[in-house]
């Protein structure tokens, strides 16, 4: 792959070809220069520049668009694509986009692979507003649980401009991903079917819902998600369910293995609107979903709960990651789009989707407070609660479950990995998939 | 003269094929080379390295997974291939032999080409309201008491998937059936018949002998179908079904892009020994 | 004609009839469903019981505002071209290879299984290796580009093999009748070969466009920074649960049955003119070839 790394985009729009050309030379001086706000003395040059990012379809849509193409000086482009695309394109085909935004569960894939350059937080006027979670030692609050797994911070910093490491949070100013977007999945059940209180992991692996409970498809998270369960349930102590050893992970295929031959495994899924239709349909009434989901269960009339479990929560980020064929006035575009994301109207527009963007005190001074206290302080809604694409989403006096943001991002069991027996993993899956 | 005249015909053939050639070389095997070269590529568990090894390929064949997927790949062909044999050909001999008027049986064809134009996932994801413990089809077995359960296995099953291919593939099998079909002189019918025989030793002597081109063309692309898809697998068959295919794509999802090119180039070559059997059983092109 | 039909049934003529529109049945029946499920008020759910009656989620499709999350006009805009452009190729490339393969070229044998390798190659692994071929070359794959060129690999295997059943059925006496007569080699084509083959070729046409209208797989890596319509339609699924892709099934459908019975009008109306400047022999050879 290596050797491939060359890809700079020579069949490009011709305009963005010449443009390269001719302004290097002030491009350069504008992307050290850049000291942070919105462009001002070089925003005549970087009129004509064009931005593509390319993202899930859950932070890449039109709207998102529209609101950076009214305030930035330059065209913002947005490509949606599955998680798996965006690793894809990300390591295969890096001159199709100037930023992409993978999960940081791919940064191992995507970071060592050095066809990306990192991000220098000095240059980053809002990079202290960012939450500490990204930063050392790894804790959202002072008080919050680093979780097991890979720590956003453990895979935030490389060693220089030219790095392909991880190295120590907080140890340089080179960032690998500028974090965007996260949130904490847990079980998603029905009450209305299960009928008595759930309030442990150990409950995904319970005979009682033989038939009835359901997995996501993607290996780690899978496996990960079954790993608590079996913990929570006494089974086996793990050592880190996030980054198994190669016979913790042989115990937990061998027991998925045996779940499956005994019927308890309704169906595993890969994409959102699947797990979505696993609930409506009453095919599952316990598996683990996003909140987003569990709210679009809701949606339809369906009653489901994104349940509060003692155990904690699994969480997730994501990243912007910034290829390295981007130079001068683009990195330039790129820095003022990332410090654009994060000045607060954009987090006001994701909170509303029940996602939080990593610098919730920018996001306060946009949110009206009564939003801010649904979704944020896990108080109940006193207004009628619409998501940014105007659809009622909750009536007043209801409560977000799964409680403030504290209550979620405080209390990450573990985080969504990338093992080092991914290999070994990899092959026990299938062989789960096909036992 | 005549050498004159064949070289120049010869040369006219060369420059028939060549866009042909030319676009098959450039996205055909350019891009097979490429993963070829990408199966000998080292995978250190998250990054691909250009240095040879034979690391994937001795996996792959000492990996007990792969005897496994290949008899469940194996198990999905051939069950789709009879299904879909029988129903293309029953199909197919209605509108060639049932039908009379032209329109009509190239009305009714292109009736059953129209459903395949919706999004191929937009129509599995339509079994789910027939299929689920909720569906359709539950809700009539509840209704008239033949199980007092939801049959679970409708959805999320190898059942599912076979649905779906069936519902897909038929048309693969049933249009190369349609034209040998309709190339058969139906004199060697009436001089059968007028001769004594039977509808069926008519059938068996005489039309499905000259059916066997149709059928093997139906048969190359069914099989193939089959052993690549994933889509099916993974949305109907709720990832509990464990083809070839669906280990290619979790290696290739989990950025392993060696192994799974591995699998790939291994599948492709199992593929066309299948086919290349079924070409010495019925040379395709002589036949045509 | 159409009396001799009513008088002459073959025997089990009824059950295989019955079988054919079970089929059709069989075929239609998720279709339907989709059809019907579309036509839901805002709040709905993807299955029964229906929740409101309203052409809301036609609306999202063709105009989604500036509030939406999912514009499918412009994927919808490429995936047409790319699926016409496609289909042209399609159609030209096999029928020049059809008429190659008529003569025993050298190489034909190596040829025809690059063809039938291309319909088994995993398409996954396809569209990977063309991105990185683009890759090699210093190059961005575009879907026009390199996704056009993985749609071809998929296509020409169907319109080559196609071509190959039609052009063996055709009798090389009427070209030879049609020299006879004086007719120049390019006359012949154009009049006798290109007429005959008429029909399949449009089959080829078809094929070739459904084919690459709704490829996902071959594409999805590959079409740089601007999806086609099936990339789009897979974000729906990882973004929603609402009817909105059953409304852009429903419109797909709606939007073929018009191509296609515009089509099979074209057919029926080359043949009735043909017919009528009393070419006899071409008639005979289209009836016999009636894909």
């Amino acid at each position: 792959m290596r050797k491939t790394s060359s890809d700079k985009s020579k069949t490009g729009v011709s305009r963005r070809s010449v443009l390269k050309g001719t302004a290097a030379v002030a491009g350069v001086a504008a992307a050290t220069q850049l000291s942070g706000g919105f462009p001002t003395v070089w925003s005549q040059d970087i009129k004509d520049l064009t931005l593509r990012s390319t993202g899930g379809p859950w932070s890449h849509f039109q709207l998102l668009e529209n609101m950076a193409n009214e305030d930035l000086d330059f065209t913002v482009q947005l490509t949606p694509v599955g998680l798996d695309e965006i690793q894809k394109r990300g390591l295969t085909q890096t001159g199709s986009s100037d930023l992409f935004e993978p999960a940081y569960l791919q940064m191992k894939f995507f970071w060592p692979t050095g066809k990306f350059q990192p991000w220098d937080t000095t240059k980053l006027p809002e990079w202290d507003t960012v939450v500490d979670l990204y930063k050392a030692p790894g804790k959202i609050w002072p008080d919050a649980w680093f979780g097991q797994g890979q720590n956003p911070s453990t895979v935030s910093y490389t060693s220089g401009p030219d790095g392909t490491d991880f190295v120590e949070p907080g140890s340089t100013q080179w960032l690998t991903a500028h974090p965007v977007l996260h949130n904490a999945d847990t079980l998603g059940i029905r009450p209305d079917l299960i009928g008595r209180p759930i309030d442990s992991w150990a409950e995904l692996i319970n005979p009682e819902f033989a038939g009835k409970a359901a997995l996501v498809s993607f290996p780690t998270i899978g496996l990960m998600d079954a790993a608590t369960a079996f913990e929570a349930a006494g089974e086996l102590t793990y050592g880190d369910k996030g980054n198994m050893t190669q016979d913790e992970i042989d115990y937990s295929v061998d027991r998925l293995i045996q779940l499956k031959n005994d019927g308890h495994w309704r169906a595993l899924w890969s994409a959102f609107n699947e797990s979505v239709q696993l609930m409506v349909n009453g095919e599952v009434v316990i598996q683990s979903m996003w909140s987003p989901a569990v709210t679009a269960v809701r949606a339809q009339g369906v009653p489901c709960v994104y349940q509060d479990l003692k155990e904690g929560y699994r969480s997730w980020t994501t990243g912007h990651v910034m290829p390295s064929h981007l130079e001068g006035k683009m990195i330039g575009a790129a820095y003022d789009y990332v410090t654009w994301y994060h000045t607060g109207r954009v987090g006001a527009m994701f909170a509303k989707q029940g996602y939080y963007v990593v610098t919730p005190d920018n996001t306060r001074k946009v949110l009206p407070e009564a939003e801010w206290d649904f979704w944020y302080e896990g108080k109940p809604a006193t207004v009628d609660i619409y998501d940014p694409f105007g659809n009622l989403m909750e009536k007043p006096g209801t409560i977000r479950d799964g409680g403030s943001y504290k209550n979620r991002m405080g209390r990450v069991a573990i985080w969504n990995s990338t093992m080092d027996e991914n290999k070994y993993l990899t092959r026990r899956w299938a062989e789960f998939i096909a036992a | 003269m005549v050498r004159v005249i064949t070289s120049v015909l010869r040369y006219r053939a060369a420059l028939q094929i060549s866009p042909l050639s030319l676009a098959l070389l450039f996205f055909l095997v350019g891009p097979v080379i490429m993963i070829m070269i990408m199966s000998f590529y080292e995978f250190t568990g998250f990054m691909t390295v250009p240095d040879a090894t034979l690391e994937n390929y001795v996996e792959l064949f000492t990996s007990s997974l792969t005897g496994i997927n290949y008899l469940q790949t194996l198990k999905m062909v051939g069950i789709t291939w009879v299904v879909t044999l029988v129903l293309g050909f029953t199909l197919a001999y209605f509108l060639v032999f049932d039908l009379i008027e032209l329109r009509t049986k190239l009305l009714l064809f292109l009736l059953c080409v129209v459903p395949f134009w919706t999004s191929s996932v937009i129509r599995m994801v339509a079994w789910v309201p027939f299929l689920g413990k909720e569906g359709i089809i539950n809700k009539f077995v509840l209704w008239t008491g033949i199980s007092s359960e939801p049959l679970q296995f409708l959805l999320f099953s190898e059942f599912a998937v076979f649905l779906s291919y069936i519902q897909i593939f038929t048309l693969f099998m049933m249009a190369p059936l349609f034209n040998v079909m309709a190339r058969i002189n139906r004199d060697l019918i009436e001089a059968a018949r007028d001769n004594g025989a039977s509808g069926i030793q008519i059938l068996w002597h005489v039309i499905i002998p000259l059916c066997k081109p149709g059928i093997a063309i139906g048969t190359i692309f069914v099989v193939s179908l089959v052993a690549s898809d994933f889509a099916a697998v993974s949305l109907l068959g709720g990832q509990r079904v464990g083809t070839v295919s669906i280990s290619m794509i979790i290696q290739m999802n989990m950025a392993q892009y060696p192994p799974s090119s591995a699998t790939g180039v291994i599948l492709l070559l199992v593929v066309l020994l299948i086919v290349g059997g079924i070409m010495r059983v019925v040379d395709v092109r002589k036949q045509l | 004609m159409r009396r001799s039909t009513r008088t002459r049934r073959a025997p089990g003529y009824w059950p295989r009839a019955l079988f054919f529109y079970l089929y059709l049945l069989f075929l239609y029946g998720p279709i339907l469903i989709i059809a019907v499920l579309s036509f839901q008020g805002p709040l709905a759910s993807m299955t029964f019981p229906m929740q409101g009656l309203s052409l809301h989620w036609f609306s999202e499709v063709v105009d989604p505002g500036g509030f939406s999350r999912q514009d499918f006009r412009m994927p919808f805009v490429r995936s047409l071209i790319l699926a016409i452009i496609v289909m042209i190729l399609t159609m030209g490339l096999s029928f020049l290879a059809g008429l190659a393969f008529r003569k025993s070229f050298k190489g034909n044998i190596v040829i025809f299984y690059i063809v039938v390798a291309s319909l088994i190659a995993p398409s996954a692994l396809i569209s990977l290796g063309i991105g990185l071929g683009f890759n090699e070359l210093g190059l961005q794959s575009q879907w026009y580009t390199g996704a056009l060129g993985a749609h071809l690999s998929w296509t020409l295997p169907f319109g080559v093999l196609i071509m190959l059943a039609i052009f063996s059925r055709l009798d090389p006496s009427l070209e030879e009748a049609a020299r006879d007569q004086g007719a120049t080699e390019w006359q012949t084509l154009r009049n006798v070969i290109v007429p005959i083959t008429l029909p399949g070729l449009i089959g080829v046409a078809l094929f070739g466009f459904t084919l690459s209208y709704d490829e996902y797989p071959r594409t999805s890596t590959i079409v740089g920074e601007f999806n086609t319509l099936p990339v789009e339609v897979m974000n729906t699924i990882n973004i929603a649960a609402t009817p909105v892709i059953y409304a852009i099934g429903t419109m797909t459908t709606l939007f073929s049955l018009v191509v296609i019975f515009a089509s099979f009008l074209a057919v029926y109306i080359i043949q009735k003119r043909r017919t009528g400047a009393g070419l006899g022999i071409a008639r005979k050879a289209a009836e016999a070839d009636s894909s």
